[in-house]
Order: C-alpha cells, then structure tokens, then sequence
C-alpha cells in the first residue's frame, strides 16, 4: 500500500508536467563519433558521444524553463573538454554507484553491474539478490532519501554517481553532493509515458557502465518480445473492463490516460474508463465517482499488497459488491516478494514490461498465450 | 414574539435546515443521480438503478450519518470546553485528545511502518481500517487518563487549558519525530488521513460510532446544569452545591468521548467545534446550556452537511477533504456573526 501510494504521489507530481519536446529523442546529428545507442522510446534524456567522451542531457520544463542538466561522461584521468563549464562530471566506467529507486537497481542488474551498487535509498525495498547480499555483508549501506538522506554517508562512500528519483523539473537540492564532487543524477523513469520509454532508461545506465552493446542487445530482445504480445493484446476480440488500485481514506488514485500504466493496460487488450483522460500521472478521483465503473468492471488489478480478499474486505466492507470481487477475478503483483513484504514488480518489472505485459494479458484473455505461470500477478483469493 | 416560542420557532427553522442540508448532501456527488431517483432509492428501493441504488446506499447516506454524528458530537464537545475553560478559542481538540489520536495513528502509520511490525500487528487478526480506529482510540483514551490524572492534582481551570495546549504540543512534537524519520509515501498517507474524511465510515463502524456519540452527547447533557453553573464562576457553582472537580471530570470525559471517537473514525476535523458554539450563542442569544446543546447538535450537523455537499466539487470529479472546506466556509461565517453580534459573551 505505502508503495503504491508513493508511485502515486510521483506521479501526481508528474501531472502538471509540459510536453518534452525541447530535447528530440536519440543522439544530435552533429556529434564527432557514430552513437553507441540510440534512444527511441524514452523522452526523459538524450545521450551524445564526441570521440572519447559522452553527453547526457536531462530535459527540465518546469513554469518556462527549457534549460537542462548537463553531464559529462569522461574516462577517467581525461580533462574536462572547453565550453562544459557547467556539466557535472561522471568517471566512467563507472565503478560505485548509490541508487534511491527500485528501478535503478533493476537497471544495473540489467546491465550487469548489480555488484556496483554501493548504497541504496531504503533497504526494505530492495528486491535483487545480489544488492541484498550486499547489505547483509555490509558491502552495501542505506542512505536514506530526501530530507532523510545521510549526506555525509553518501560521502564518506565516495560512489561513481548517485541516482536520484527526483523530478528534474523539481529545484534541484544536492548541492551539498555535487560540491563535494560527486556528481547527482535525476534518474526519473517514472515520468515516462510508455512501458517501452521507462525500461529504456537502462540505456543511461549502459553509458554510465559502457555497457552499451550488452544493453543494447538485450533491450532489442525486450522491445521485440513487448512489441510482439502487445500485437496479440491488443487484437483481443472482446477486451474486459478493468479498475486499478484500492482507494484510501475515500480517494481513488487510478493512473490518467497518458501514464505508462494506461498503455500498458491498453497494450494488454483492456478496456481502461480513463483511458482518454490527459496527463501522465494518477488521477485523484472520489469512490462515488469510480463506483459505476467498479460496479461492472470484470477485473480488478493491482490492489497493492493486500494478500487476500478478506483484507480488501476489511478496509471497506463496500468493496464486496463489486462483481470482480465476487468472482475472485482480482489481482496484483505481490508474486515476487521480499521478506519485507515489497514487490520485485517495482524494481524488476520497471525495465522488464514485456513480462508484466505477459501477465495482464495471461490474466485478462486466458488461452491467448501458451499457459505458464504468472510472474508478477497473483489471484488474490 | 416573546423569547420562548420565538426560540422554538428557531428550533424548528434549523430542524427544517437540517433535514434539507441532509437531502441535498445525499443528492450532490460526482455521479448526477436525478432527485427523483434519490426518492426512489429512499422509498421504494427495489424500482431503483441498482448502480445508483449502491451510490446513494453505500455511498452518500453512510457520509451523511457520519457528518451527522460528527457534527453533533465536535460541536458539543467544543461547547462544553469553551463553557468549562470560559474561554471563546476552546474547542474539543484543546486537551490534546485528538493529538492522541493522531499519535496512536502515526505509531502504525510510521513508527510501525516498518511493515514487520505491522505484519505482527496483523496476526492479531486487526487490519485494514479497524487498525487504525484501534491505534486512534488507543492514543486517544491515553492522552484522556493522562489529563484526567492530571486534573485532579490541578484546581485551576486555566492551569488545566495551559496543561492540555502543553500536553498536545508535546504529542504532536513525537508525531513529528516519526514524520521526519519516515518514507515520504508513508507520510503522505499518513498527511491524508489528518485530512480528515467522513467517506471512509460504513456498517459496523458507524454503529460503534452512533453509539459512542450518543453516550457523550448523553453525559453532555446531564453535565447542563453543572456547565450553567460554571458560566457563573467556580465559587457560585460551589454555592449551588455542586462539585466542581466532579463536574470538570465528567465533562472531560464527555468531550474525550466525543472527540476521540470521532478522530479515530473520521481523522481530525477541524473548526466545527469551535465555531458552531459560537454560531448557536449568536441564534439564540441565552447561555443555557438545556438551548446550546440541542443547537449545536442542529447547526453543527447541518455545517457540516454543507461542507460535505460542497466538498464535492461542481462538475469535477474530485472530492476535497473535509477538513478545508469547513475551515473556507467556517470562518468566515464565525467573522460576519461576531462582527453583527451585539451582546456581550457569557465570560
């Protein structure tokens, strides 16, 4: 519940958010050498390669502002190249890393680094094996996150970079960081609008590493394998009305048409009430107004992690008229857990959509795909 | 008009008030329900849209008898502080109640947020929302017995108000601590929760709830006569023959009663129960507490039966927390009546 309530929080942040056209996606034209890696989905960062030397670039549009945040990616012992008086400098390779969001640990799994994490945000949330062999050694610290961030922990660990979950249109508040010299990155996968867009961000993380051939390939196999189901989804003859998440204290946080969830459940061959609502965030609607809709929903999906019916029951003795309740067709991505209750759907399923896609949709149109066994999803029961 | 019948002339306005506040919160929502569907649902359930039939039911009518007790129960809790302090800016909060109940809320929302210890809690078979009623009531009824022992150590009342503040700073400086050391998504429910809602009451919890309400507002109204009294002073109600330490008790107790329920029920809501002491002191223009109880009851119900009406947003699909609106609306009510008063107050 608290996680899911803090993607909604994020997300209600992201609302308010402009277009992000300012920075095309993919790399300049310009540039000396031929890119490693181009961007396609993703529009929260562009990377840039100049002979020995690369550019990433973190778009901010907050109230006018069109500016961004520049870094460089250098080899380590090269100088820093004219006219760059402002970028933040990254080493790479880079060797140690602090990462505050789920998603960061599943990007450097991804791209093979997991043993490079040297802090986490919140340990009760970390999922990977490797990560959580490192805490329990010792050989990974938690750090805490905003307000509670251990500044002088981050320091005393001397990490390659520190990837924050801030929003880059957000002030930015590191400078006690960035003045010590460690370089601070927004890492805001969440803002992304497609599945596709957020798990791309493992591309930043393969330039950090210079990693981009291993990523590449396999991104390539994780956008064929979404392409392919999103194609079977989404031909789906009849497509089955779904409610998202469990209200609290009488709001109903339920993702707007334009956030990654909403394509995703389109993806899945869903029909989604909200589906053509702006903005990339969640909507914060009353129970009166989702109760029609929960009424005649055939599913309902990611009920946080309340692990069976009699728990929905009760927070609100209410929920047990819904028809998706009575038909135990609820569901939600308390499969993988860690023994603090915290889902791998978070961290794993971030930069892995095609298996979340195979699972709503294994979910939703049964016989549609070869039968296997769910990976995120569970039946509450 | 002579001030009797005139009085009950007001009596059956604001009874009249009440019921049509009452029609209108159980009308207006984000869903559009025609009025005369509503009747349909009312009276002849079974003629009903069962989606609509489930709005109105489940929904609006639970709302509506939560802002019912809620009203009655903040405003006479309100009166009786303003009454046993002598002082206008008293309200139920004042003894540090309903920071006990937010205490007791924070120790599972924060300090117990490490979800081990709320696994541990769950194995107690305590969960979901009766979790956090639980926690409130806790918090609620420890902060009740602190004040309690306290009271009988102190003679002065202005020492007890001076007492209480102390005791709600304290417990909202530890609700601090735990704020600060937490995760900002348990804070932000945690921040929605001290939002206060009337929407989150149903079944069961709003039968604890009617009762417990009623069993304060029962005490508050035996404690009338004694509440008369101590208008006049401690040393008059000690010439009645009254005991003012037994009375201060029984009227702590009331409005913890009171105030603790309803917090731990609905969160805290704010500004009912010190403007409507007020409001109802202005309509009747008496000090008698037999005419302020049954008027707060009325006005306090039906302010809130307007806030909740107009708490859902015209048009919009959102609905705002309680606890704004009756801040927006209350005040500056409470403004334009002490501006237009023209008697002086009770103290």
């Amino acid at each position: 519940m608290t996680r899911y309530a803090f993607l909604c929080l994020v997300l209600l942040v992201a609302c308010g958010r402009t277009d992000r056209k300012a920075v095309s996606p993919g790399t300049v034209s310009t540039v000396a050498s031929p890119p490693k890696t181009q961007v396609e989905f993703a529009r929260g960062f562009s990377i840039s390669y100049f002979g020995d030397y690369k550019e990433v670039k973190i778009p901010n549009h907050a109230a006018g502002k069109t500016d961004t945040l520049d870094y460089l990616l250098l080899p380590a012992g090269t100088a820093v190249p004219p006219g760059h008086a402002h970028a933040q400098v990254i080493r790479i390779p880079v060797q140690s890393m602090i990462v505050m969001g789920s998603p960061h640990i599943a990007q450097a799994d991804f791209a093979g680094v997991a043993d490079r994490v040297t802090g986490v945000g919140n340990a009760d949330y970390v999922y990977c094996p490797v990560v959580r062999d490192g805490l329990r050694t010792g050989r990974v610290r938690q750090v805490g996150i905003e307000s509670s961030l251990n500044t002088e922990l981050v320091i005393s660990l001397h990490p390659g970079v520190v990837m924050t979950m801030t929003n880059p249109d957000a002030t930015f508040e590191y400078a006690t960081l960035t003045s010590a010299g460690i370089p601070v990155l927004p890492n805001a996968d969440w803002l992304e609008t497609t599945p596709l867009g957020k798990a791309e961000w493992v591309k930043l993380m393969a330039a950090l590493t210079d990693r981009e051939d291993l990523v590449n390939t396999k991104f390539d196999s994780v956008t064929t394998a979404y392409q392919r189901l999103a194609a079977i989804g989404s031909a789906a003859a009849v497509k089955p009305s779904v409610i998202i998440g469990l209200p609290f204290k009488g709001t109903w946080y339920t993702p707007a048409g334009g956030s990654y969830v909403a394509q995703l459940l389109h993806d899945a061959g869903a029909t989604y009430h909200w589906s053509d609502t702006k903005g990339s965030g969640s909507l914060a609607l009353g129970f009166e107004t989702v109760a029609p809709e929960a009424l005649k929903a055939d599913f309902w999906l990611d009920v946080s992690d309340v692990s069976s019916r009699k728990d929905i029951l009760s927070q609100d003795a209410r929920y047990g008229a819904f028809p998706s309740f009575r038909s135990a067709a609820v569901y939600s991505y308390i499969r993988r857990v860690n023994d603090r209750g915290s889902s791998d759907y978070w961290e794993s399923g971030a930069v892995n959509p095609q298996w979340v896609l195979a699972d709503l949709i294994r979910i939703l149109h049964p016989g549609a795909l070869p039968a296997d066994s769910l990976i995120y999803y569970k039946q509450i029961q | 008009m002579t001030e009797r019948p005139l009085r009950k002339f007001r009596l059956t306005g604001l009874v009249l008030l009440l019921l049509l506040a009452f029609l209108l919160d159980v009308s207006t929502g984000t869903v559009s329900i025609p009025m005369k569907d509503i009747l349909k649902i009312l009276f002849a359930p079974s003629t009903a849209d069962p989606t609509s039939r489930f709005i109105v039911n489940a929904i609006r009518l639970p709302k509506a008898c939560t802002a019912l007790l809620a009203g009655c129960g903040l405003s006479v809790g309100g009166l009786q502080m303003q009454t046993l302090f002598r002082n206008p800016l008293a309200d139920p909060s004042i003894l540090g109640i309903t920071a006990g109940a937010s205490l007791g809320v924070a120790a599972v929302m924060l300090a117990g947020g490490s979800m081990a210890t709320l696994f541990a809690i769950k194995e107690l078979g305590v969960t979901g929302s009766w979790l956090i009623v639980v926690a409130a009531c806790l918090g609620a009824g420890g902060i009740m017995l602190l004040v309690l022992a306290l009271s009988r150590r102190l003679r002065d009342n202005v020492m007890m108000l001076i007492v209480g503040i102390m005791i709600g700073s304290l417990t909202l400086a530890l609700i601090s601590i735990w704020q600060y050391f937490s995760s900002p998504e348990e804070v932000k429910e945690f921040l929605l929760w001290n939002f206060g809602s009337l929407g989150g009451v149903t079944g069961l919890q709003l039968s604890i709830l009617a009762t417990v309400v009623v069993i304060g507002l029962a005490a508050a109204w035996m404690s009338s006569k004694m509440l008369d009294a101590l208008l006049l002073g401690v040393d008059y109600a000690r010439s009645m023959g009254l005991s003012p330490g037994r009375a201060r008790t029984i009227i702590i107790c009331s409005t913890s009663v009171l105030a603790g329920s309803i917090t731990a029920f609905c969160g805290p809501i704010g500004f009912i129960g010190i403007a409507v002491p007020h409001i109802a002191r202005f309509v009747f223009n008496t000090a008698s507490h037999r005419i302020l109880i049954p008027a707060c009851c009325l006005i306090g119900t039906t302010l809130l039966l307007l806030c909740d009406s107009f708490a859902q947003f015209p048009g919009s699909q959102t609905v705002l927390p309680i606890n704004i609106i009756t801040s927006i609306i209350g005040a500056p009510l409470v403004i334009v009546l002490l501006l237009r008063q023209t008697t002086a107050h009770p103290w």
